[in-house]
């Protein structure tokens, strides 16, 4: 059965003006969500991927930034060039999102349950005041908060940072969003706590059946929690694919460096592991992208090809259905 | 003279807590409690646990860059603790810190070359202009940066690279032992690898000795020969590398580990999930910390503090009910 694409997601180009000139931060980018799907975008810092969630949220700041070509369609409708009272309407009720840092996207002088109830209010007018605490109650019991009816009327400082980001997770969920957003939703917070909020998300989606874009470095994060993943690297994708494929048979000599350089623990071999593979060099700057491919000056399989004679490589079908690589020397 | 190049003995650091109109004492964290370990010459002991164990400021606590309410330390069999500033300096030369944010540790008015030449001059090392300027040559090849980068400013360099300028600092005098404070935690995780890289061949080629502090199980466990794990300021489990891993005995240990995800889809059966938040280290629960998280707590763990057990030489945990 495939299920429902709510959000398509085409030839996305967002550019941002500087003082050394106009950047492309994300770059052609393409890819579906579908509802009750989990689909992971991951990259390094500097790859676009916040900056692709934040241009589907219409929070791109303009000026500098803005989305010069391309297509965002939720549920059918276009969300470039939207009314910003239309857009308002959708986004914290329809997408919602949630941030890295749960301890400075919390506002310290409200609390929780104000935060909470301010994003009921605004979707859903008609609720009564006792209506709406009661539902911000709910909320945090959903999200695994212990004595939520004494824990509404705290404020951010008198939770911990586990605590702060279930109640950012209450705040995007309390209106029911067929779409949410995480970007490093675990990032800030200790393993054992991870796992925990992890494993809520999956719950909620599952009661819930929304469609969860999750942005994260964390390769193991991925393929722990995700349906389908899309690599970035300069603001492109390299390669996407369902998370079995993409594990078992990378095909992007970058998705493959990526996980060869995580430690791993089956090491079952005894002593002293062999060196870390590593991918050599840096991410170049945006300001200035090599011709052709973006990966060629720290790719082991580059060729004349990848330096720019038949342009960049695109995501093109590989073997397996829904893979697709952009690279013109795909592992195999 | 002792195969150990660092003994620390029940070290304890006790931070006041101020509280009222004239800051009166109203009570203390133990942010490190009763800490002992050692480590030899040319080891790697990782250390381990999650954000607010005290694992910083245990590291710290070994340079005497936090002041230890208690305890000894034995660097090469002589216990600095009551050292007067002027002779920690001289001990200083020979045990450095590398920390973890590359962007703050280095001063951006300075740059790499005055950044490097610091310590040097700090310890009247290499004071002839050539002999210097080799030496920081030497520095920046060891850590494989360009010599060009000696003239330029911490703001022209990426995360990694600033990384490495701070690994260079800390060789400048050529210490015996590294604290290592979260190298590697603020980097991606390909610039991580080329990091954890350069770690291990400067410690083959020089000689030295690491305590590496991390919270990222997978880094530690990889570049260690031994890895403790501490939680709420106690030392719960200390073993060879590869002993904790399939081996841990501590319950607190198997849960770090099996909440690690796996970068690979392969399902893995019997994934521990913790309950609650690590309790605050303000008011800790009484008898063992880890009781009002643990599956395995009985009324004994309730009410006493467990002892450090021995498992066999190099392993050591404190539980009453541990995993076989």
């Amino acid at each position: 059965m495939t299920s429902e694409k709510i959000l398509v997601v085409k030839d996305l180009v967002v550019e941002f003006k500087t003082d050394r000139g106009t950047i492309k931060a994300v770059n052609g980018v393409n890819f579906d969500v579908f509802k009750g799907k989990t689909l992971g975008v991951v990259g390094e810092s500097g790859s676009g991927k916040s900056v692709t969630a934040l241009a589907i949220m219409g929070l791109i700041p303009n000026p500098p930034g803005r989305v010069a070509s391309g297509q965002i369609h939720f549920n059918g409708k276009s969300l470039v060039n939207i009314e910003p009272a239309e857009m308002r309407k959708i986004r914290g009720n329809k997408i919602a999102m949630i941030f890295q840092e749960p301890m400075t996207s919390l506002n310290p002088v409200f609390t929780i349950g104000n935060q909470i109830e301010e994003v009921i209010e605004l979707h859903q007018p008609h609720l009564s005041n006792v209506e709406r605490r009661a539902k911000a109650v709910d909320m945090l019991r959903l999200v695994g908060i212990p004595s939520p009816e004494k824990r509404v009327a705290e404020y951010p400082h008198q939770l911990s940072g586990g605590m702060r980001q279930r109640v950012m997770i209450a705040i995007a969920l309390s209106c029911e969003p067929d779409i949410l957003i995480a970007d490093e939703p675990t990032t800030a917070l200790d393993v054992t706590i991870q796992a925990q909020i992890l494993e809520l998300m999956k719950k909620l989606q599952k009661e819930l059946g929304m469609g969860i874009i999750l942005i994260t470095h964390d390769l193991g994060v991925v393929a722990e929690t995700c349906d389908s993943v899309a690599v970035m690297y300069c603001g492109q994708i390299v390669e996407s694919a369902d998370v079995k494929t993409l594990f078992n048979h990378p095909q992007h000599p970058y998705t493959k460096g990526l996980m060869n350089s995580i430690p791993s623990f089956d090491s079952t071999s005894g002593h002293k592991k062999e060196r870390l593979q590593t991918i050599e060099g840096m991410v170049p700057s945006l300001f200035d992208l090599p011709v052709g491919c973006n990966f060629q000056d720290r790719c082991s399989s580059v060729t004349e090809k990848c330096r720019g004679s038949q342009g960049e490589p695109t995501l093109m079908p590989a073997k397996g259905e829904g893979h697709t690589v952009a690279c013109f020397n795909p592992l195999s | 003279m002792s195969e150990y190049l660092l003994e620390v003995k029940n070290l304890c650091k006790t931070f006041p807590i101020k509280g009222g109109l004239f800051g009166r004492e109203v009570g203390a964290v133990n942010a490190v409690n009763n800490v002992s370990f050692k480590i030899k010459k040319g080891e790697t002991l990782g250390l381990v646990g999650e954000s607010g164990c005290g694992k910083t400021t245990l590291g710290r606590s070994i340079l005497r860059l936090i002041e230890p309410t208690s305890g000894e330390i034995l660097f090469n069999g002589k216990n600095i603790v009551n050292y007067s500033a002027a002779e920690m300096r001289a001990v200083r030369r020979k045990m450095q810190i590398i920390f973890q944010d590359p962007y703050a540790s280095l001063n951006p008015r300075m740059t790499i070359g005055d950044i490097l030449a610091e310590p040097m001059e700090i310890h009247g090392l290499h004071s002839e202009k050539t002999a210097r300027r080799n030496r920081l040559l030497e520095l920046l090849n060891q850590v494989q940066l360009p010599a060009d980068a000696l003239n330029k400013y911490p703001h022209e360099f990426s995360g990694g690279q600033r990384q490495r300028i701070c690994i260079a600092r800390a060789l400048a005098v050529e210490p015996e032992f590294i604290v290592c404070d979260e190298p590697v935690s603020a980097l991606d995780v390909s610039v991580q690898a080329q990091v954890v890289n350069l770690l291990m061949d400067l410690q083959k080629d020089l000689g030295l000795t690491f305590l590496f502090i991390a919270h990222d199980l997978k880094v530690v466990e990889y570049i260690s020969n031994r890895v403790a794990v501490m939680y709420l300021g106690n030392m719960v489990e200390v073993a060879e590398s590869s002993e904790l891993y399939g081996h841990s005995k501590h319950p607190y240990t198997k849960a770090l580990f099996s909440a690690i995800p796996h970068a690979s889809t392969e399902g893995r059966a019997g994934r521990i999930i913790l309950e609650g938040d690590i309790p605050s280290p303000m008011n800790p629960p009484p008898g063992c910390h880890f009781n009002p998280r643990c599956w395995n707590a009985t009324d004994k763990c309730r009410e006493s503090f467990p002892p450090l057990t021995n498992q066999s030489e190099t392993h050591q945990y404190r539980c009453y009910n541990p995993i076989n």
